[in-house]
């Protein structure tokens, strides 16, 4: 993969990723139930979205040509 | 012994650590050299790295404004995470450009990185200025948070302006004599410190105050409906106030210049892995919110004085702790404060030098330089405990209001990197049109239209201005553009000769 086209890509993942933490996608999140682990759904939605990120960002790291 | 002689022991000892730490990671480095002083030698690895990156966030802020924010707010106070998780992303594909065009210029500051590329003494003025300004309100946040630990754990015996003198002074000392090693390698011994006091501390007070996690929030959504939510009926959030916060907070991350300037002073494959393992970050965070969280409905908003006195007042007055723990907490809480304090302190200095009296004084010598650095940091110290004592507002907003206006510098930082056709005039113009309009809507209390982050009103204005000045006056010199925008780490980029002249004579 070129550099550039790393960059696409790494920009394009980590927007899609970013953007069911803020409105309006996190509207559909932004409620207490149901419980999960015992933390209210949006606590739990917001904290998901991280771990997504930090898996993607191993997995981006992997390809990236310039590492 | 009673709890307050055990917390102030343990605080005490904790303070002669980061001391120690913090000047014996200066010793026996060339006391002369501006690299060593500015970049630590521009050799920093993994670990350092990401605690001295991670300091910025584990701040007071988070220690003692995180468990404020979910006690007073609720719901928003997930913008905490998201914006931690996220802010740092960028860096990923900017370091490494920053980092090349730093070794070429030899540059260790923000506004040597604006000077560069725009060549306009006033710009460096006036970036340099909001960013000693910026750093002094966050700077004072730190202090205030120090300063409350201290009285709220001894019960009052410790006052505030010697909880401030007291630790801030250790800060200052290590910073003037061992520079961004001191820096670094205290932030590494709080950073760990503070992630297991956070833990420690924050599960043990759900579990006293609440069977369970579950109970907790399944009570709180039950005697006030909303609170968990963002923008419906009894949360304290619209959605638009809580993008925009998280936007403005994200833009603004790298734009600070004690981060943005970390780009110089680590390897790019470093800083690569540093933003790998930079939203663990924002998991450590969760005790400290769950803390807050445990606090409603057991504590009523009139028992303390700011919502950001939560977690003191939970541990010295609503649980029945031993002294040990209030200690932990105070070093905690003091580790989280001192390893944001330095970093920002050691940058003021650079930001200053470089935008006021390099400005002014233009040629001055290597040594010189550093010794004029070194007052800095005492100087700058100085004044930010003034503010600390004689100032005084709610953390939070003090925070975000220094936001507000160094997320203003991203359009010229982009600018610099990615566009050929940016102008220096339009840079400046946008800068202060954003500058002023941030200011007019925090001082004011007048809302932006749609509930808008006052930062984020200032940042489209700010765009707005720059790309239609850029059209309108004439493209910069060729050779500087290219200088920045075609920037890499290649031998041949960093080996060729075509800068028109250097940055500064």
């Amino acid at each position: 993969m070129t550099k550039q086209r790393f960059q696409k890509v790494f920009i394009v993942v980590m927007v899609l990723i970013f953007l069911p933490t803020i409105f309006p996608i996190f509207g559909l999140a932004n409620r207490v139930e149901p419980l999960v682990l015992g933390f209210p759904f949006a606590f739990f939605w917001v904290v998901l979205w991280i771990v997504i990120a930090f898996s993607a960002l191993l997995v981006l790291y992997y390809f990236d040509p310039e590492k | 012994m009673a709890n307050w002689q055990v917390a102030l022991g343990i605080m005490s000892a904790y303070l002669v650590i980061a001391m120690a730490i913090g000047i014996l990671a200066g010793r026996g480095r060339d006391k002369a050299s501006l690299s060593e002083f500015a970049t630590a030698g521009r050799g920093l690895g993994l670990i350092v790295m990401w605690f001295l990156m991670g300091g910025a966030v584990f701040s007071a802020f988070s220690f003692l404004g995180a468990p404020g924010w979910a006690f007073a707010q609720g719901a928003p106070a997930f913008y905490i995470l998201t914006y931690t998780a996220f802010a740092i992303l960028p860096w990923y594909i900017l370091a490494p450009k920053i980092n090349a065009i730093g070794k070429k210029h030899n540059l260790y500051s923000l506004v040597g990185f604006f000077f560069g590329r725009y060549r306009m003494k006033s710009l460096s003025v006036l970036v340099g200025a909001i960013a000693v300004f910026a750093f002094i309100q966050y700077l004072a946040t730190q202090m205030t948070g120090m300063a409350i630990i201290f009285n709220v754990m001894t019960e009052g015996r410790v006052p505030i302006w010697l909880g401030a003198l007291a630790a801030y002074g250790i800060v200052v000392v290590y910073v003037a004599t061992g520079g961004l090693r001191a820096a670094a390698w205290s932030d590494v011994f709080q950073g760990a410190l503070m992630i297991i006091i956070a833990w420690t501390v924050g599960l043990t007070i759900v579990f006293q105050l609440h069977d369970s996690p579950a109970q907790m929030f399944e009570g709180i959504a039950r005697d006030n409906p909303g609170f968990l939510q963002i923008g419906v009926e009894g949360s304290n959030m619209s959605p638009m106030a809580y993008v925009t916060v998280i936007l403005v907070s994200i833009i603004g991350f790298i734009m600070w210049p004690h981060l943005f300037s970390k780009s110089y002073v680590t390897e790019p494959r470093t800083a690569k892995k540093t933003v790998l393992a930079y939203p663990l970050f924002a998991l450590f965070l969760i005790p400290l919110l769950l803390a807050g969280f445990a606090a409603v409905g057991v504590v009523q908003a009139g028992d303390v004085d700011t919502p950001d006195n939560i977690l003191p007042y939970l541990i010295t007055t609503v649980m029945n702790l031993p002294g040990w723990l209030y200690g932990l907490v105070g070093a905690g809480a003091l580790a989280a404060a001192m390893s944001s304090a330095d970093a920002i302190t050691h940058s003021a200095s650079l930001e200053f030098h470089d935008g006021v009296v390099k400005t002014i004084k233009g040629d001055i010598p290597e040594a010189t330089t550093v010794t004029i650095m070194r007052v800095l940091v005492v100087v700058i110290g100085a004044l930010a405990y003034c503010v600390t004592i004689f100032g005084g507002q709610g953390l939070v907003a003090l925070l975000l209001g220094a936001y507000g206006s160094i997320v203003q510098f991203a359009p010229g930082v982009y600018g610099a990197l990615y566009w050929r056709r940016v102008t220096p005039v339009a840079i400046i113009s946008g800068l202060i049109v954003g500058t002023v309009l941030n200011y007019f809507f925090q001082l004011s209390g007048i809302v932006v239209p749609f509930d808008i982050h006052p930062g984020i009103a200032g940042l489209a204005a700010n765009i707005l201005v720059v790309v239609a000045v850029s059209y309108a006056t004439k493209p910069q010199e060729k050779a500087i553009v290219d200088s920045y925008v075609d920037a890499s780490l290649d031998s041949s980029y960093l080996a060729t000769e075509s800068e028109p002249e250097p940055a500064y004579r």
